[in-house]
């Protein structure tokens, strides 16, 4: 017998989504923050390595791949903590719905908040340190690849700190090992294309490692999630 | 009539009756290790001949290699009682995987020293961001990322289940790190010594490399012992067993 007050699943994800993305719109300053950021450590290092533009050229498509995880990793942190602290994480988990579905459209929400604007402004920080602008769209596709893969990998993280008062540190410690396979494969390819030599290979291998993710770190959130409040 | 194996590892798994066990083997495991360290020690820097091309700096491989070998081990073992704990909620697991971690992260620490300073001489740098050291490392920021998570929770049994799924996570880099010298085309040298076939190391090197390893072995086995037994104590401290330890120390 089916019930027929009851939302079905599309509706459920949709109305997650919506109500992630409101709560990020409703707080726009939080969402400029990592794109400050990123804009201020790429600014650096015209000022740490000396403005010349051959050095420059040579570290760009790395410096701007480093700046936007690090990014990433500041806005990370808030993933889940305003559900945790309202309760409304609980009422999650103890919702009809699969509890890895919600969570994907949680991290869905978090990927739009954060990593679009960032890859929106990523030419702005590659024309900052002169990368070449032929390898601009490589960057770009490399970015849309490894920031859903970072989220993915960082909601895993942040569900298993989800239990602790002070987070911070402990998730670059935790996240940092886990993403040393997509900055290589993404430099990879960015240092290929600079080269003018075929970079689909790294590109395909991000795709695959993406694929992977989006199956598995759902699931692997929710466990994470439902061992680290248990209690 | 066979399955008094399953019955005794259930029993094992009760924290008084592991108590007593492990304290009963830790000084055998402790004289093991000892004695086997001081031959290996011996064979490895007296009696095994120089090297024809490395001289005699290729000694500290006697230390390098077994600590290497435990680093991965012990992240396997580390990994299995994770999962054990995780499944079936076994507490004895928990302290296993948690205690497990300090021991694993210094014997990584070690083989990443001693490695650096093999390199300083034969490579003639300390480091080089070569495919099998920079798994080593990922492997010790893993070990350091599971210890952290363990100690902030305030909560030892949540917080040993947290950090277990994240070593769980992290079993990906253990093959990594074992196959990183065949996979790629690194500096670090490949594998010599095989289970399977005839190893392409002299055997005047090979038996001091392998009590080594027999010694690391029992030197974890006694480590890990002790700090099982002092983590269960603190775990179980209204229980009346260790009441009835704690009365017999006073007594004493």
């Amino acid at each position: 017998m089916t019930d027929t007050r009851r939302p079905g699943l599309g509706h459920a994800c949709m109305a997650v989504l919506r109500r992630d993305l409101t709560l990020a719109w409703r707080q726009r300053g939080d969402m400029v923050l990592p794109v400050l950021y990123a804009l201020i450590v790429t600014s650096l290092f015209p000022f740490a390595l000396g403005p010349e533009e051959a050095l420059l050229r040579r570290i760009a498509a790395g410096a701007v791949l480093v700046t936007v995880l690090l990014a990433m990793l500041l806005a990370l942190d808030a993933m889940f903590r305003s559900d945790i602290e309202d309760g409304s994480l609980e009422q999650l988990m103890l919702a009809p719905q699969p509890l890895a579905l919600m969570l994907g459209m949680k991290i869905l929400a978090h990927w739009l908040a954060t990593a679009v604007p960032l890859i929106v402004i990523a030419p702005l920080l590659a024309g900052m340190l002169h990368l070449p602008p032929p390898v601009i769209p490589v960057l770009l596709l490399a970015l849309l690849l490894a920031t859903p893969l970072l989220s993915l990998l960082g909601g895993v993280l942040v569900a298993l700190t989800a239990g602790t008062r002070r987070s911070g540190m402990l998730l670059a410690l935790m996240l940092l090992p886990l993403c040393v396979p997509v900055v290589i494969f993404a430099a990879g390819a960015l240092a290929a294309a600079q080269e003018g030599l075929p970079w689909i290979a790294p590109i395909a291998w991000l795709g695959a490692a993406l694929v992977l993710a989006v199956v598995l770190a759902p699931l692997a959130c929710a466990a994470a999630l439902r061992i680290a409040l248990d209690s | 009539m066979a399955n008094w194996i399953p019955l005794w590892l259930h029993k094992l798994s009760s924290p008084p009756v592991f108590y007593r066990f492990a304290g009963t083997l830790r000084p055998w495991a402790i004289a093991l290790a000892l004695v086997l360290g001081i031959v290996a020690m011996y064979g490895g820097l007296v009696l095994a001949p120089p090297d024809y091309q490395q001289g005699n700096d290729y000694r500290i491989i006697f230390i390098h290699v077994p600590s290497a070998w435990m680093s991965l081990f012990i992240y396997a073992v580390m990994g299995i009682a994770a999962f054990i704990a995780l499944v079936w909620r076994i507490k004895l697991a928990e302290v296993v995987a948690m205690a497990s971690a300090p021991i694993g992260a210094a014997f990584t620490f070690i083989t990443l020293v001693t490695g650096s300073l093999w390199g300083a001489r034969m490579w003639g740098t300390w480091w080089t961001w070569d495919a099998r050291l920079t798994s080593e490392l990922v492997l010790l920021f893993l070990y350091l990322g599971v210890i952290a998570l363990y100690h902030s929770f305030e909560d030892r049994r949540q917080g040993a289940r947290t950090a277990g799924f994240l070593a769980l996570i992290g079993v990906v880099n253990v093959p990594i790190v074992h196959f990183s010298v065949n996979w790629w085309n690194t500096l670090h040298q490949g594998s010599t010594i095989r289970l399977l076939g005839p190893s392409t190391i002299a055997s005047s090197m090979l038996w001091p490399l392998l009590t080594m390893m027999a010694a690391t072995k029992f030197y974890y086995f006694a480590s890990l012992f002790g700090r099982v037994r002092a983590d269960l104590l603190a775990l179980e401290s209204g229980k009346d067993w260790v009441r009835q330890i704690a009365e017999n120390e006073v007594r004493r």
